[in-house]
């Protein structure tokens, strides 16, 4: 379900491609994205853009890819509309996840680190 | 073939009955003739055969009214319909197809013909005995499975304070709605000395059996004695984030996704003191006794996702007459059918204006305008509310 496509130095920006990410279909984002870090993505971007909602279990795939993608790599999100912002800030994911304004901005930053 | 099968031969001319009877015999199945529709209705459904070969011209029914009077009976077995007609009868053969046969025989009683019917009405027959059978067992293993959720509900239920109590001077009003037959929202609330009151409410990432499991175990976990030593033990002031940052502990161990958000405190019932801890909980709503409305806490992490994070604890008053409502976020992302979440704001008004009603009246009230919003369409996840009121 997810669109991914490959930036230069690596870096991978996916796309959730689903415009509610929800308990429906967290877990097959969650194992897509784990697909791409186990064929040796490490510099992931997810840009929600095109997602308006995410609830529990959205949030617990993300955290989950997170912690798969641990300290073999760098995942950062963007383009996160004011509600999922708002909901990020409640739970304080905004301490946790880098996250940046669109995807511009998160390669440019990704790209600088590598 | 242990058993041999039954096949109904209509037919009102005896020769012809017995001698298809006597062919029908010879292909190794049992023959029941009758003579006329009405006797063939009644056989079908005291025999319980599931083969009937029919003439069309009979007295009472014929034959395209007998197929239909088969199919009007809905019986919980299919019955093979197959109808003796002339190749030329077009009309008839139409009439008959809509009625619901199945397939037709020419007259004449050709041996071949009819034990090639035979054969393709056994196949179906057989075929649908095992989806029966099969549907049985799957219905047998489904009714074994619902009872068994059922008791969960119910252990799960046992568990929960009354819906309308009072601790300590402080009336509480609960409304629990899971999703589905067992929830992932769980709530406790209980005197942990003379003056303090504590409470909880959890809900877990998800819903259906998988979240209740933990909700569960969390319930049984977060007993009086565990919370007041957890939360009051060598402290000056509750500190309701030692429970947060304990059961994180316990529970951010497991390698999988589950986690889940709490709102717990302890309310002081002669001063009004309220320490809480917010763990990524939504925010409650605070009304105090002139109808000002607040929302309570500035956020924090969720429990069980991540190892090692801080909770803060944050205090507020809780005057007389004020009015503190927790909603689970089912009820901030109920959507209606335009796909609108009822949303903060929203819910914010409806507990403003739920101010001056009994306490008791509250958790309804909410409950009843989320499903106003969703046109009685059930949520798609689990709701609690608790109403506290400082008396």
């Amino acid at each position: 379900m997810i669109h991914s496509t490959v930036h230069e130095n690596e870096i991978t920006v996916i796309r959730p491609g689903v415009e509610r990410l929800t308990a429906v279909n967290a877990k097959a984002f969650k194992d897509d994205v784990a697909g791409l870090i186990d064929a040796g993505a490490g510099m992931l971007v997810i840009d929600f853009s095109q997602t308006s909602f995410l609830d529990s279990s959205g949030l617990g795939a993300l955290a989950g890819i997170l912690k798969k993608i641990g300290h073999r790599g760098e995942l950062v999100v963007c383009g996160l509309n004011p509600d999922v912002s708002q909901m990020f800030k409640i739970c304080r994911m905004d301490r946790v996840f880098t996250i940046y304004q669109d995807e511009a901005a998160a390669l440019q930053a990704l790209s600088e680190k590598a | 073939m242990s058993q041999l099968l039954d096949v109904i031969v209509a037919e009102d001319n005896i020769v012809q009955s017995a001698y298809l009877a006597r062919l029908i015999e010879n292909l190794g199945y049992r023959a029941l003739t009758v003579e006329d529709g009405k006797a063939a209705l009644d056989l079908v459904q005291d025999s319980g055969a599931q083969i009937l070969i029919s003439d069309y011209q009979m007295p009472y029914l014929n034959g395209v009214e007998l197929t239909q009077a088969i199919r009007d009976l809905d019986l919980d077995h299919y019955v093979h319909v197959i109808l003796i007609t002339g190749m030329d009868e077009d009309e008839i053969r139409s009439n008959a197809l809509a009625a619901g046969a199945d397939d037709f025989l020419p007259k004449g009683h050709n041996p071949t013909a009819l034990k090639a019917r035979l054969r393709a009405a056994t196949r179906l027959v057989q075929h649908s005995k095992q989806l029966a059978e099969q549907h049985r067992i799957l219905k047998e293993a489904n009714d074994r499975i619902n009872d068994d959720l059922n008791a969960a509900a119910n252990a799960q239920r046992q568990l929960l304070p009354d819906i309308h109590t009072e601790v300590l001077g402080t009336q509480i009003a609960s409304a629990f709605v899971p999703s589905a037959v067992v929830s992932g929202d769980m709530f406790g609330c209980f005197p942990l000395t003379d003056t303090l009151i504590g409470f909880y409410a959890v809900d877990v990432s998800g819903h259906g059996i998988h979240a209740s499991l933990l909700s569960v175990a969390i319930g049984h976990l977060i007993t009086p004695d565990f919370f007041a030593r957890v939360v009051l033990k060598g402290q000056e002031q509750p500190a309701p984030a030692n429970l947060a940052r304990d059961l994180n502990a316990r529970f951010s161990r497991s390698e999988n996704d589950d986690y889940f958000t709490m709102f717990c405190g302890v309310l002081n019932s002669q001063t009004g003191r309220l320490d809480f801890c917010q763990a990524a909980y939504p925010s409650p709503v605070y009304i105090g006794p002139h109808g000002n409305a607040q929302t309570v806490g500035d956020g924090g992490f969720p429990i069980g996702m991540f190892p090692d994070l801080t909770y803060e604890n944050d205090h507020m008053t809780f005057d007389k007459g004020g009015l503190l409502v927790l909603c689970s976020d089912a009820a901030h992302e109920a959507e209606n059918t335009q796909n609108q979440a009822f949303g903060s704001e929203r819910l914010e008004k409806v507990i403003k204006t739920s101010h001056r009603i009994e306490t008791d009246g509250i958790p309804e009230k909410i409950v009843e305008a989320l499903s106003v919003w969703r046109d009685r369409i059930p949520l798609e996840d689990d709701l609690t509310v608790v109403a506290f009121r400082r008396t």
